[in-house]
């Protein structure tokens, strides 16, 4: 297995017991929340049809059908998919800052792996990656299971079914409309600007540790820099030629810009790795 | 093989007087087997590098031989050996007659004194 | 050999190392001493390629360090390289996963020798043991060169001869060896080689075995003269 393969099992490892937390809290948390919900509107249903002898189409047309809709605007449902994000962005920096800090200083050992310093860069940002893939192939695969509970606890005339599809498209301004693009196309260019965005932030934290205070300011500089790069066809046409690029046109130019911002992060990681860091 | 080094001699000649002392006072016998200059220089701990050099030094002094590629071994040349003891006694009066000399003690005196101390010393 | 030429660098405006240049050989424990200041763990850093310098260079067997260079050097710092939480076992896991040069036999005869368990967790080890775990994590590569920053300091004086057993050991043997260290008095015996360090300038440079016998000095009377001028 080469080094790279390696330092990507072993950053995975690192992260393993916490990553299976965040697991275990979102699963638990969302059903929490199908309970909870299902429960609310099971009472609410008893109460009305029971009680106050409301007929069964009735309440259907007063309160709506149950549907998973009703959960996944939840803060049982959207909290821990908030909290996952957070903890995967704190975690982009804090992959690098752990080996730095506290009592053990594992960058000693890192650097001086008989191996190219470019590939720690890699198997973090590939860690990085697989933990927030991970992440949403797991939510996606809570959906059907969550769904199943809903449909254990509300009675089909009361239940308006929905797919894996249709709960993703009905959360407009949830969470997990952010996470799964609709169409592939989306899906992909907001991954590619995940992607990027994650080297580009990698190589800000290595001109930080490079350089200290002084790589804070460079830092930043160097981030500006990239966004502007990355946006420059945008703001090239905006500014001289309104409407002069067909949306594709645009699409091409800023997966060109994209590619370059990446390459360059990349490049800089490299340099920094191998002339500039200090442990 | 304890031995308290000073620090402003060259370690090997320090090394190399312990194994005379050893030889004079009998404590290592002619073609007794002695330890690799790693064991010595474990033992002692000094530097590996030194503990090779006294050895290199003895050989050629003659106080310790090596066959082929067995452990060096002490010397059985009588004459060697009784140079060695020669070398240590004269040594040891030289450095008393110096002391002695130097608060100007009368030579008969000293002998009684010497006779006196070495009978009471050696009946203990 | 290890090869420094007039290295300097700079923290800021400030230089740590203003032009050091000295050599360690293979087969001899080179010893850098230094009363006060960064500048030993700065050198160290700067041969592993761990710290950039602003001039001057570094040469390995005539080489610039390279990656594969950390087959054939290694640096054993004044603190644990391995995460808290891993056991010994883990840690020599990940040596062998990582190193070609990693010898498992060597690492454990050392840990039998200093008597620690494979099971002990990193974290749980005291300051004496996690130097022992740091010196055979360096020891059992198999490589020319192992550099230590300050392997005597801040432990107990069992730990301190243990340690001391291991310089004049096999495990040293025909190695090029850079130790640091601000006190000399227990080792005087077992370097070859000292390096007088003072505010970023190497001061002297002698075979401690020579300085004995050519000016009946010792290593601390050396440093005497040379510090008090």
């Amino acid at each position: 297995m080469s080094r790279y393969l390696k330092l990507v099992n072993f950053e995975l490892n690192r992260f393993f017991k916490i990553y299976l937390g965040l697991i275990a809290f979102t699963a638990i948390s969302q059903i929490i929340g199908v309970i909870n919900r299902s429960s609310q509107y099971m009472n609410q249903a008893n109460e009305a049809i029971y009680e106050r002898g409301m007929a069964l189409d009735e309440f259907i047309q007063q309160y709506g059908p149950m549907s998973f809709q009703k959960v996944s605007q939840s803060l049982f449902f959207q909290g821990p998919i908030g909290i996952c994000i957070a903890m995967l962005l704190i975690y982009m920096f804090f992959i690098w800052y752990r080996d730095w800090f506290g009592k053990n200083t594992f960058i000693y050992r890192l650097l001086m792996l008989p191996t190219e310093r470019i590939n720690i860069y890699m198997a973090k940002a590939t860690t990085i990656l697989l933990l927030v893939f991970g992440l949403i192939s797991v939510q996606i695969l809570l959906l059907p299971l969550e769904s199943t509970v809903l449909q254990w606890m509300v009675p089909e005339e009361l239940r308006m079914d929905m797919s894996v599809n249709e709960i993703i498209g009905a959360d407009v301004f949830g969470l997990l409309s952010i996470l799964y693009p609709v169409t592939v196309i989306e899906f992909f260019i907001s991954y590619a600007i995940g992607i990027m965005a994650v080297f580009v932030a990698f190589t800000c934290v290595l001109l930080e540790r490079s350089f200290r205070w002084k790589g804070i300011g460079i830092g930043l500089v160097y981030a500006l820099g990239s966004i502007v790069i990355f946006f420059l066809p945008m703001l090239i046409e905006e500014m001289f030629f309104p409407y002069f690029l067909y949306p594709m046109e645009l699409l091409l130019l800023m997966l060109l810009t994209g590619l370059i911002v990446t390459a360059l992060a990349i490049w800089i990681g490299h340099y920094l790795l191998k002339n500039k860091i200090r442990v | 093989m304890n031995v308290t080094f000073n620090k402003r001699d060259p370690v090997y000649v320090q090394v190399i007087r312990y194994f005379k002392e050893q030889i004079a006072t009998g404590n290592f016998e002619p073609g007794q087997e002695i330890p690799s200059r790693r064991e010595l220089a474990n033992k002692m701990k000094i530097n590996p590098n030194t503990a090779q050099r006294a050895y290199k030094e003895m050989e050629e002094q003659g106080l310790i031989y090596t066959e082929r590629n067995l452990p060096s071994r002490i010397t059985r040349d009588e004459q060697v050996l009784q140079s060695v003891r020669d070398e240590l006694i004269l040594e040891a009066v030289g450095s008393f007659v110096t002391s002695v000399k130097s608060i100007n003690v009368p030579l008969e005196e000293v002998l009684d004194l010497v006779k006196k101390n070495y009978q009471v010393d050696g009946d203990k | 050999m290890i090869e420094l030429k007039n290295v300097i660098k700079k923290f800021g405006r400030k230089e740590v190392l203003k032009g050091v240049s000295f050599t360690a050989e293979k087969g001899e424990i080179t010893c850098l001493i230094g009363i006060n200041g960064v500048g030993k763990t700065t050198i160290m850093n700067a041969i592993m390629a761990l710290t950039p310098i602003n001039g001057g260079s570094i040469l390995i067997d005539g080489e610039k360090i390279h990656k594969g260079s950390y087959e054939k050097i290694t640096f054993i710092p004044d603190a644990m390289t391995m995460p808290p939480n891993m056991r010994i076992n883990d840690a020599f896991q990940f040596m062998a996963d990582f190193y070609d040069c990693w010898n498992q036999e060597r690492a454990n005869e050392m840990l039998s020798f200093f008597k620690l368990q494979k099971e002990d967790r990193i974290s749980n080890l005291s300051k004496g043991n996690t130097a022992k775990v740091n010196l055979i994590l360096g020891l059992a590569l198999d490589v020319d060169y192992v550099l230590m920053d300050e392997p005597f300091s801040g432990i107990d004086i069992f730990s301190r001869e243990q340690i001391a057993e291991v310089f004049t050991s096999h495990l040293i043997e025909d190695r090029g060896v850079i130790i640091t260290t601000h006190e000399i008095n227990d080792i005087e015996h077992l370097i070859d080689k000292a390096v007088l360090l003072d505010d970023g300038i190497i001061l002297k440079e002698f075979n401690t075995e020579e300085m004995r016998e050519e000016e009946g000095k010792s290593v601390i009377d050396v440093l005497r003269e040379v510090y008090r001028g």
